[in-house]
């Protein structure tokens, strides 16, 4: 405590990283078809085996799957934590700007049109996200400044205007209805490496940030004290505004709408590490992996052969932590 | 207020002429009524008594007479009101009508997942035909109606024959049921005579692809799927039409892979999926595709629907003749 704010954040990180290896050493053994240690290692050295079924379903389902929702746990973890600090409101999630909704109405495009050829759902998604994130961002646009909270309505706003035309869509495109349903509920259930390979796009921008972490720290105590301490405000925020955006934009055109994870990993990240970004960043990446690979974990395991939507879990996990957390983190 | 009293008197005016209108067409759709299902089934006067039976949701339907004027409220339903022979008494079906032909030209009571009390209740039916699931609340409404509701929800394949003679006897026309009812009980006793001696192959039923889901305990699909000499892998998700883990599917390797045409295309799209091509049944080429109106109707088509899945399931009980 000499220098305030400059405890290490190397045992927070190292702790969240061995969290986060458990976490994905668990999924990949536990399923349907459980593998010991030995064989785990057996199938990751061997390599995918085309014509074998155990390792079909290890290579070619579960792995792809695992590391999908570990890249989505980090992405939207992430992506909470610049939005809370951005809006400084502590209820604000990914999914504020809106640009899941715009992915979400995206995706519904895609499942109607039923093109083939192309992941045309995922694809559609992204540039609905993408697409959303653009008109948020000049709605928000005054005279070159950035003003959030013109962001935040107009992302409600958008929000809003998507939901309704996605609900359009489902009622003429009745056939489609369950696949619409299940997409916005989230799910990394049929996901493979497509959409690995689209969430490893992500891997730049939550890497990004990290480099942001002083600037991130001081904002934290307004616009106006930044910018008098001689940060780049403006500079800063549209890196940040574009970083969060496109992350939450790539989650959510890989899996769909998983709640909870954005919100509340920052939150249990802040009670334990606390605030300093040096530390809040990187373990919130890691804990946000390993809540979404443990709750994907639980969603294909629990009611096997029958999946239960992974947005639940994370819900159900992550709830009784937060508030034991919060109720810790006042009595100290 | 002298300017106000002949508006009121034109007002009055107005409503009297369109009770009138709407009392002669009343009169006219019920003659029409009358006149197109006495030519239909002759049969009909000669019923004597209240008829009752009991539905598949279990209760019970008593009606004085057979049913003169038949709303349908799913595909399936109209396609035993047909079948039966009580076409002639169909005043209104859903908007997915599509067979037999004949379905598709009744005027609509709605679609299958929102229809609407007051567009039924215009129809003036003394029968209505419901399903389970989303219409269950439906019957209810319908019935303080006064309206005689009979639930289609069959589960077995037994229970959908029951059900066509139910509705035949509603209609006045048990003879024609039976006839349909027959045909279904010599599908089922021809595919017991082909495969009813040879070892149950596990079956994979999708329903859809997105997310997989198939047919669980308590659907006649699961039902015919024994019949036609399978073991139901779906059975272990559960009742109904549960979702499925392409992780378990490739586990327990069905030796037959089978999707409803809803889903699937062609039988070539499967190996297209993450993992699926290692399946056994991918590699032996036991992947078809069923038409849906065959296997996930309960009406008079499972009986085909029953044939193709036998020769689906045991190709070999069919092919050495």
């Amino acid at each position: 405590m000499t220098r305030l704010g400059r405890t290490s954040a190397w045992p927070g990180i190292a702790l969240a990283a061995a969290l986060l290896l458990v976490c994905l050493v668990l999924s990949l053994v536990l399923g349907p078809a459980s593998l010991s240690l030995g064989q785990l290692w057996h199938f990751v050295t061997s390599g995918p085996v085309p014509g074998n079924l155990e390792n079909a379903i290890f290579w070619q389902i579960r792995m792809p799957r695992v590391l999908l929702a570990c890249l989505v746990g980090a992405e939207l973890a992430v992506a909470g934590v610049i939005l809370q600090d951005l809006f400084l409101n502590p209820l604000t999630d990914p999914y504020v700007t809106g640009v899941s909704s715009g992915a979400a109405l995206g995706a519904t495009i895609g499942i109607v049109l039923h093109w083939s050829g192309l992941p045309w759902t995922t694809m559609l998604a992204l540039v609905g996200g993408l697409a959303t994130l653009g008109i948020v961002w000049m709605a928000a646009r005054r005279r070159g400044r950035i003003d959030i909270f013109v962001l935040l309505l107009a992302g409600v706003t958008i929000s809003y205007l998507a939901s309704a035309m996605v609900t359009v869509l489902m009622i003429q495109g009745n056939q489609d209805m369950r696949a619409i349903v299940y997409w916005l509920m989230g799910s990394f259930s049929g996901r493979s490496w497509g959409e690995v390979e689209i969430a490893l796009v992500a891997v730049p921008f939550m890497i990004v940030p990290l480099f942001f972490t002083r600037e991130m720290d001081i904002m934290l105590q307004g616009e106006k004290r930044a910018l008098e301490l001689g940060v780049e405000v403006e500079r800063t925020k549209r890196l940040l505004l574009v970083t969060a955006g496109v992350l939450t934009a790539i989650a959510v055109s890989v899996c769909g709408i998983i709640g909870f994870v954005g919100l509340v990993v920052p939150h249990i990240v802040r009670l334990v590490v606390g605030p300093s970004h040096r530390s809040l960043l990187p373990v919130s990446l890691l804990a946000g992996a390993a809540l979404l690979g443990i709750a994907d974990l639980l969603s294909r395991t629990v009611i096997a052969p029958n999946e239960i939507p992974v947005g639940v879990v994370t819900t159900f996990v992550g709830a009784p932590l937060f508030v034991y957390l919060l109720r810790r983190g006042r009595r100290s | 207020m002298s300017t106000i009293r002949p508006r009121r008197r034109f007002a009055a005016g107005t409503i009297l002429v369109a009770i009138a209108l709407a009392a002669f067409a009343a009169i006219g759709l019920a003659a029409c009524g009358s006149s197109t299902s006495s030519g239909a089934s002759p049969s009909a006067s000669t019923a004597a008594g209240p008829i009752t039976v009991t539905d598949s949701a279990g209760n019970t339907v008593t009606m004085q007479q057979p049913a003169m004027r038949i709303v349908s409220l799913a595909p399936a339903n109209t396609e035993i009101a047909f079948a039966v022979g009580a076409g002639g008494k169909m005043v209104a079906g859903t908007t997915y009508d599509d067979y037999p032909a004949a379905a598709k030209s009744l005027p609509k009571a709605g679609d299958f997942s929102n229809p609407s009390v007051e567009k039924i209740a215009s129809f003036n039916p003394d029968l209505v035909l419901i399903t389970g699931g989303v219409q269950a609340p439906l019957r209810a409404k319908l019935v303080k109606l006064g309206m005689n509701v009979y639930v289609i929800d069959p589960t077995t394949y037994a229970g959908v024959m029951t059900d066509i003679a139910n509705v035949g006897k509603l209609a006045g026309t048990s003879a024609e049921a039976q006839k349909v009812v027959a045909t279904m009980k010599q599908a089922q006793a021809d595919v017991q005579a082909k495969v009813g001696s040879l070892a149950k192959r596990s079956t994979f039923i999708e329903i859809y692809s997105k997310p997989l889901m198939t047919a669980g305990t308590g659907t006649f699909i699961s039902d015919m799927v024994g019949m036609a000499g399978g073991t139901n892998l779906g059975d272990s998700a559960g009742a109904g039409f549960p979702n499925f883990s392409s992780e378990v599917l490739l586990k327990d390797d069905p030796a037959v892979y089978i999707a409803d045409s809803g889903s699937m295309s062609k039988p070539g799209e499967l190996s297209t999926r993450p993992g699926f091509s290692s399946l056994t049944a991918v590699k032996d080429g036991h992947v078809y595709v069923i038409d849906d109106n065959l296997i996930a109707r309960p009406g008079p088509r499972l009986a085909y629907g029953l044939q193709q899945l036998s020769k689906m399931i045991h190709p070999e009980a069919y092919t050495t003749q």
